[in-house]
């Protein structure tokens, strides 16, 4: 079944197409991922999703149901993460998880804000404030409180922007459990290659405006139509090449070069990568 | 369903005020220690000074007048002149600092004409209200069958109270309003900068809710603001609190919530919380000067009087200084509740206008 229905979605700001066109499917149970650099119109797509921002032309459909023109009608379907929420001061997590656990009319509050803490791994800062937990906690709170009225999919919007690696490692296990354990379908924004190829069952690639390459990391990758990748550096530049064959290609550009007398320096051979599939397509070099 | 959320909402918010020590420290420690210090400063009583009596009438109002006057606290009563001309010199001369002469009318009435120098405007305001106040009474009074009056030394006149007496009122209101603009302006703003109020629009709870949790939430502040500085100021300061100072609750919600549609129309119309604090400040402060919170409006200068009875909180400062020390009921102070609600209703109407979520 359906998840999430996108049909044409577009949303000017002035002169500036922040999305421009996009269509596509998420499945239910499915996790989700927008990839592409910041500006890509990432978050914008997602915020039309949510309710929050209206469209200018085109369809959202999340269950079934029409976003708009009232976002109401899938208020309690969805599961919100925004990119920056500082959140109320003074109250401690299970304070606010319960609080918003009432916001939804649910009378298990406590209940709920048990179970998300410990899916989430917060148990030990229930009777925190906010202010005083780390980045990487104060995210996993702002899951919880997405997680907290039991929705049927969850977003999130670049859940592991400026945390330290092994927070965003840490939170890329609770995402997983969230999807995998839990069953929620999972939309996620992110600009980490390496993220939307280790979370993500599909990945959709963005860049200006647009929806660019849309598939699974493996499918994506096979799209290059190349086993390896091959890179180094000839008089200061660096030179990168795909093949099938490692071996055969290795020889070959060694050949090539000691044939032209030429000086590499930095020879790498790896299997190739969401990034190589984003230079590709758009010819420029993803930058994180 | 909406109740019951609500009443969570409510709890919350008020978690949220009072686990702030700054804000416990501006709402309720402050005054206290504000009236403290102008206590100490200005002593305890207005003295009104030495008023020349010359009772050219000998009726019974003017005898009464004559008692109301000498029975005033901070008045001294001379009758020991009978030359207008000389007693008014006087004056001038600041040997006296005012003269009442009273004088029978072709009609029969008694009238009381007041002479009083500029020389001290607080005083000469303090005079005026001291004696306008004893006529009117008599007035009032002499409609009645019995010519004979009993004055109670408190009713004649709010200058008649003693300075603490006086003060406490003031600075309550002036407490409850700088909490309410507050507890709405600078905390709406920043909730807005924040992403607050968009991560509230995801969930099924209408914005409305909240704040009518978070005015809740500040209307218990102002009922605790009037329990707390009365009964300091009873205790502590020795001031007498009338037997109709329940009144003063009614009306410290109708000016609490007066203030905090003030706050949330400020928290409406601008965009960062450093501008908001600004601008609560242009408001509040001229209002805390002139709306008689540290000394009377009656002693200031008839132009700031003008411009003291357009301020909300002159309204609230009366209404408090009637109902906790003048002993005067809700009904006496119905005007002024009349006003602070068309004042809420106004700011109601222009904030919904204006807010924004972000």
């Amino acid at each position: 079944m359906v998840a999430i229905q996108v049909d044409s979605l577009t949303k000017r700001y002035g002169e500036h197409v922040a999305v421009d066109g996009i269509s596509f499917q998420v499945e239910q149970g499915e996790a989700f991922g927008i990839l592409g650099p910041n500006g890509a119109g990432k978050t914008t797509t997602l915020e039309m999703i949510e309710g929050l921002r209206k469209p200018d032309s085109g369809q959202v459909h999340v269950l079934g149901r029409p976003v708009w023109p009232d976002p109401r009608s899938v208020q309690s379907l969805i599961g919100v993460q925004l990119q920056s929420t500082t959140l109320f001061d003074r109250l401690t997590s299970r304070e606010l998880l319960e609080l918003f656990a009432c916001f939804y009319n649910r009378s298990d509050g406590s209940e709920r804000a048990q179970l998300v803490l410990e899916q989430v791994g917060l148990v030990g800062k229930a009777d925190a404030y906010a202010d005083d937990m780390s980045g990487g906690q104060q995210q996993r709170l702002a899951i919880a409180l997405a997680l907290v009225h039991d929705p049927d999919v969850v977003f999130l919007d670049e859940p592991t922007t400026g945390l330290d690696p092994q927070a965003r490692r840490n939170l890329w296990d609770v995402i997983r459990a969230i999807h995998a354990d839990a069953g929620k379908t999972v939309v996620l924004t992110t600009h980490y290659l390496e993220e939307a190829e280790t979370l993500c069952d599909r990945v959709a690639i963005m860049d200006e405006s647009r929806v660019i390459a849309l598939d699974t990391p493996a499918g994506l990758i096979a799209s290059l139509g190349a086993e390896v990748r091959i890179s180094y550096t000839e008089g200061g530049e660096e030179q990168v090449a795909y093949a099938h064959d490692a071996q055969g290609a290795v020889l070959e550009t060694l050949e090539a070069a000691r044939q032209r007398g030429a000086q590499i320096e930095g020879l790498s051979v790896r299997g190739p990568s969401l990034e190589d599939v984003f230079l590709k397509l758009t010819g420029r070099e993803f930058r994180e | 369903m909406t109740l019951s959320r609500i009443g969570a909402t409510t709890l919350a918010q008020m978690r949220m005020m009072f686990r702030r020590r700054i804000v416990l420290f501006w709402s309720l420690v402050f005054p206290i220690i504000l009236m403290a210090l102008l206590g100490l400063l200005f002593g305890r009583s207005i003295d009104a000074g030495t008023i020349t009596v010359i009772d050219a009438s000998h009726t019974p109002a003017s005898t009464a007048m004559v008692h109301a006057l000498s029975t005033t606290k901070g008045v001294t009563v001379k009758t020991d002149q009978t030359d207008v001309a000389h007693a008014r010199k006087q004056v001038q001369d600041g040997d006296r600092d005012a003269l009442v002469v009273l004088t029978k009318t072709p009609a029969g009435a008694t009238a009381a004409h007041l002479y009083y120098s500029n020389a001290s405007a607080t005083q000469a305001g303090i005079i005026r209200g001291i004696v306008s106040g004893a006529s009117s009474r008599i007035s009032v009074a002499a409609t009645g069958s019995p010519p004979a009056i009993v004055y109670s030394q408190q009713s004649v006149d709010s200058s008649s109270l003693s300075y603490i007496d006086f003060l406490l009122p003031g600075i309550l209101a002036l407490a409850i309003m700088i909490s309410a603009v507050i507890g709405l302006s600078t905390v709406l703003v920043t909730w807005r900068k924040q992403g607050v109020l968009r991560r509230l629009k995801l969930t099924p709870m209408p914005l409305w809710e909240f704040l009518v949790a978070r005015v809740a939430a500040s209307l218990t502040l102002a009922l605790l603001q009037v329990a707390v500085l009365i009964t300091f100021g009873a205790l502590v300061f020795g001031v007498s609190i009338s037997p109709t100072a329940w009144a003063a609750i009614p009306v410290a919600l109708v000016g609490a919530l007066c203030f905090l549609v003030m706050g949330f129309t400020v928290g409406s119309l601008v965009a960062e919380p450093e501008t908001a604090d600004a601008v609560t400040n242009v408001i509040t402060n001229p209002m805390m000067f002139l709306s008689g919170t540290f000394y009377p409006v009656a002693a200031m200068p008839a132009f700031v009087q003008t411009i003291a009875k357009v301020l909300p909180l002159y309204y609230m400062t009366n209404a408090l200084r009637d109902t906790i020390v003048r002993d005067r009921g809700l009904m006496y102070v119905m005007p002024d509740i009349g006003v602070l609600l068309a004042v809420t209703a106004v700011l109601a109407i222009v904030s919904l206008r204006t807010f924004r979520w972000e």
